[in-house]
């Protein structure tokens, strides 16, 4: 009696590994007799491989790993370079995907996060042939390493501004108790950089006003980034600019719930809640990702530091709500001009 | 010889199911489940840096595998092995880098026994105690000591005084290179700590099938009573047994950051305690089979990095299979349930 059942059991192991077999074949030679045809610079470019590595946030982290993945599935489109992707699982991880997109001859390896630093460092020493991008970190004295770096202080101060004069303008949802707050991830150097903006521009419209800051320790938890948000607004704030990633989405649930602003934070998050967003804070890493991978293929590989600001659009503010009036948006231009025009420089150090 | 078999049957049906319905999921979402598999196969196990890469992932979940099943052997659920581990890495990383000019031989074992005393009174003497002389719970109280240790590390990083001085990145310094744990084989993540972790899995078994104590602590585990009854000291092996759980967890963690990491990064969590209750669930508490089973979680992890590089399946299938292996462990003993009462139900119709 027992035994028939082991057999059965293998009878039917042996069974679904033949077909998964068999369907394993057939969708092989579907792949190949779909293969275009291809000129020499299309050809080239397919030659030209780049490869991504996420760091543990995943690629649908609403935030810079996505927009990472965006600027290459972009180039991947647009150029037609061969693009892969892996996502690290643990921090581990880093070497050994780094190391093995450079091993298998990527021309071009991107690191996402300024956690992947030493991980950069180690094989870009070991693989010096390969071309390395790193995102949010600074490595300087490698000749084949480019760092990408955001000057998010700038956009931080333009929804500032905007913020400071919704206050000052009393339009809108907004009721006048000039308070407006930040929930910040975790006092860290970029999710500082937003902030330090965020209470310059505030501050230079709107001398008065004043500006709740508070960080929840974390990027992944929605319900500890709601509860501090409800904390801020119960404390009077009526906009309240989240710097927190993952945990940022609840900040955006509270500022629905309570019928208040909430400002998003590098990518445009005005469609998670079109009438409560005021306006998104945007770090173009798309942008960044794509015009690396762009100048690197033709031949204009920049190592070192490359900053990404308001001129080249490497940030810049989301779209605005509908509440907003014409003259603000205007003034929040003339802002965004002056700081490309270097008539206002903005620092990226919080002031307590 | 039959018994090993009879615990082998188990999980290895439970693997070979769990991949068995992983490739039917893969060809339902449209992926070749013949390349996945290969490609999982030879990122675990295809190169020697690929087996050394696979080998590096398992010494954190063999150790942190055995202070768990020390704990389940022991009939207690000590879910926080998490937070035991970073006490570990805390006190490591700590020893690591504070104390210079001290022989390797001196500043290794220095660093190893001090994290090991620290997982071992974070796990043994709050919950410890707290169980074993008020009957607190200790799956709540080892879990939530588990996020103070966490959140401590936080403290530690972000601006604290663990923080690297100068630096912008919440991260410790280096460690001194007397406390670092040579690597066994060149660009992998492969250290000498693989003997420390095999080292500690004949230990263990040594010692809970081998000795008197660990007599007592099963004992305490199988059946409290009979244990009292039998004039052991039943509170006293329930502090030992979490105590030296906690131990293992510790040494973990400092292995990890002699061997792999050389400095503390501030994470949300580095998943091995997590894990590490899987592992002791499939090895059944074995500390022998503890080791293959944290080699096979440790090849998923490192494979399915390799899996999305090459057959362009997303890693998260990884966890998939994770997932059902889990399910199907545990899930036999539901079929040894259903089995019990079909039985009794017989034997009452037999009657009748």
């Amino acid at each position: 009696m027992k035994k028939w059942r082991v057999v059965l059991v293998s009878v039917l192991i042996l069974l679904l590994s033949v077909s998964v077999f068999l369907s394993g074949c057939s969708s092989k030679t579907k792949q190949e007799s779909t293969q275009p045809q291809t000129t020499t610079q299309e050809a080239k470019n397919k030659n030209f491989k780049v490869g991504l590595v996420t760091d543990v946030g995943g690629i649908n982290d609403h935030s810079f790993n996505q927009m990472a993945y965006e600027g290459l599935q972009r180039a991947a489109k647009e150029l037609g370079v061969t693009v892969n992707v892996i996502q690290s699982k643990q921090m581990t991880d880093y070497v050994p995907n780094l190391t093995n997109f450079a091993q298998q001859g990527y021309n071009l390896v991107i690191a996402v996060g300024f956690m992947m630093h030493d991980a950069v460092e180690e094989v870009s020493q070991k693989f010096p042939d390969t071309k390395f991008l790193i995102i949010d970190s600074e490595v300087t004295d490698r000749p084949n390493v480019s760092s990408a770096m955001f000057k998010t202080e700038q956009v931080g101060y333009l929804v500032g501004a905007m913020a400071g004069l919704m206050e000052k303008e009393k339009v809108g949802k907004v009721k006048g108790t000039n308070i407006i707050g930040v929930v910040g991830g975790m006092q860290i150097p970029p999710v500082d950089s937003f902030i330090a903006g965020y209470q310059q521009g505030a501050k230079a419209v709107n001398p008065d006003i004043k500006i709740l800051i508070n960080y929840t320790n974390n990027f992944n938890d929605p319900a500890a980034g709601k509860q501090m948000a409800l904390t801020e607004i119960s404390q009077g704030a009526e906009i309240i600019f989240q710097v927190a990633g993952g945990t940022g989405d609840g900040v955006i649930k509270a500022a629905q719930e309570k019928n208040v602003y909430a400002i998003g934070v590098d990518a445009d998050q005005s469609y998670l809640a079109p009438d409560h967003v005021l306006t998104s804070a945007v770090k173009r890493v798309d942008v960044a990702t794509y015009d690396v991978i762009k100048d690197t293929l033709n031949g204009n590989f920049k190592s070192g530091i490359v900053y990404f600001d308001l001129k080249n659009e490497g940030v810049g503010i989301g779209k605005v709500n509908k509440d907003v009036p014409q003259s603000i948006i205007d003034k929040v231009n003339q802002l965004a001009q002056d700081i490309k025009d270097g008539k206002i420089t903005v620092s990226d150090k919080v002031s307590k | 010889m039959k018994n090993i078999l009879k615990e082998l049957y188990i999980p290895v049906v439970a693997v070979l199911i769990a991949i068995v319905i992983g490739s039917i999921i893969m060809i339902i979402t449209g992926f070749n489940p013949i390349n996945a598999y290969a490609s999982l196969f030879i990122g675990a196990f295809g190169s020697v840096n690929n087996i050394a890469n696979t080998l590096a992932n398992a010494v954190p979940l063999i150790l942190t595998g055995l202070g768990v099943a020390i704990s389940f052997k022991a009939g207690l659920f000590n879910i926080g092995a998490e937070g035991q581990y970073w006490i570990g890495a805390i006190v490591g990383v700590w020893i690591g880098y504070s104390f210079s000019g001290l022989p390797w031989y001196i500043h290794i074992p220095f660093a190893l026994i001090a994290a090991m005393i620290a997982g071992g009174l974070w796990a043994g003497l709050i919950p410890g105690l707290a169980k074993a002389y008020t009957g607190a719970n200790e799956v709540i109280t080892t879990m939530m000591m588990s996020y103070i240790a966490i959140y401590f590390s936080h403290f530690l990083l972000e601006f604290g005084p663990m923080m690297e001085k100068g630096g912008t990145i919440p991260q410790s310094p280096i460690i001194k290179e007397s406390a670092v744990i040579p690597f066994l084989i060149q660009n992998t993540q492969l250290s000498y700590g693989i003997f420390i972790a095999l080292v500690a899995a004949v230990f263990v078994y040594w010692l809970m099938f081998k000795t008197t104590w660990g007599f007592e602590m099963r004992a305490v585990g199988y059946n409290q009573r009979a244990a009292r009854y039998a004039g052991m000291n039943v509170p006293l092996n329930m502090v030992l047994s979490l105590g030296l759980s906690g131990v293992f967890a510790g040494l973990a963690g400092a292995v990890q950051m002699l061997g792999v990491q050389h400095r503390l990064y501030d994470s949300f969590t580095s998943g091995y305690g997590y894990t590490a209750i899987v592992v002791a669930l499939l090895a059944n508490n074995n500390p022998i089979g503890v080791i293959f089973a944290a080699i096979l979680f440790a090849a998923l992890g490192t494979g399915s990095q390799y899996m999305q590089l090459n057959a362009q399946v997303p890693g998260q299938m990884a966890d998939v299979i994770t997932g059902l292996i889990v399910f199907f462990v545990a899930a036999h003993r539901v079929a040894e349930v259903i089995k019990g009462m079909f039985a009794k139900k017989q034997k009452k119709e037999a009657e009748a």
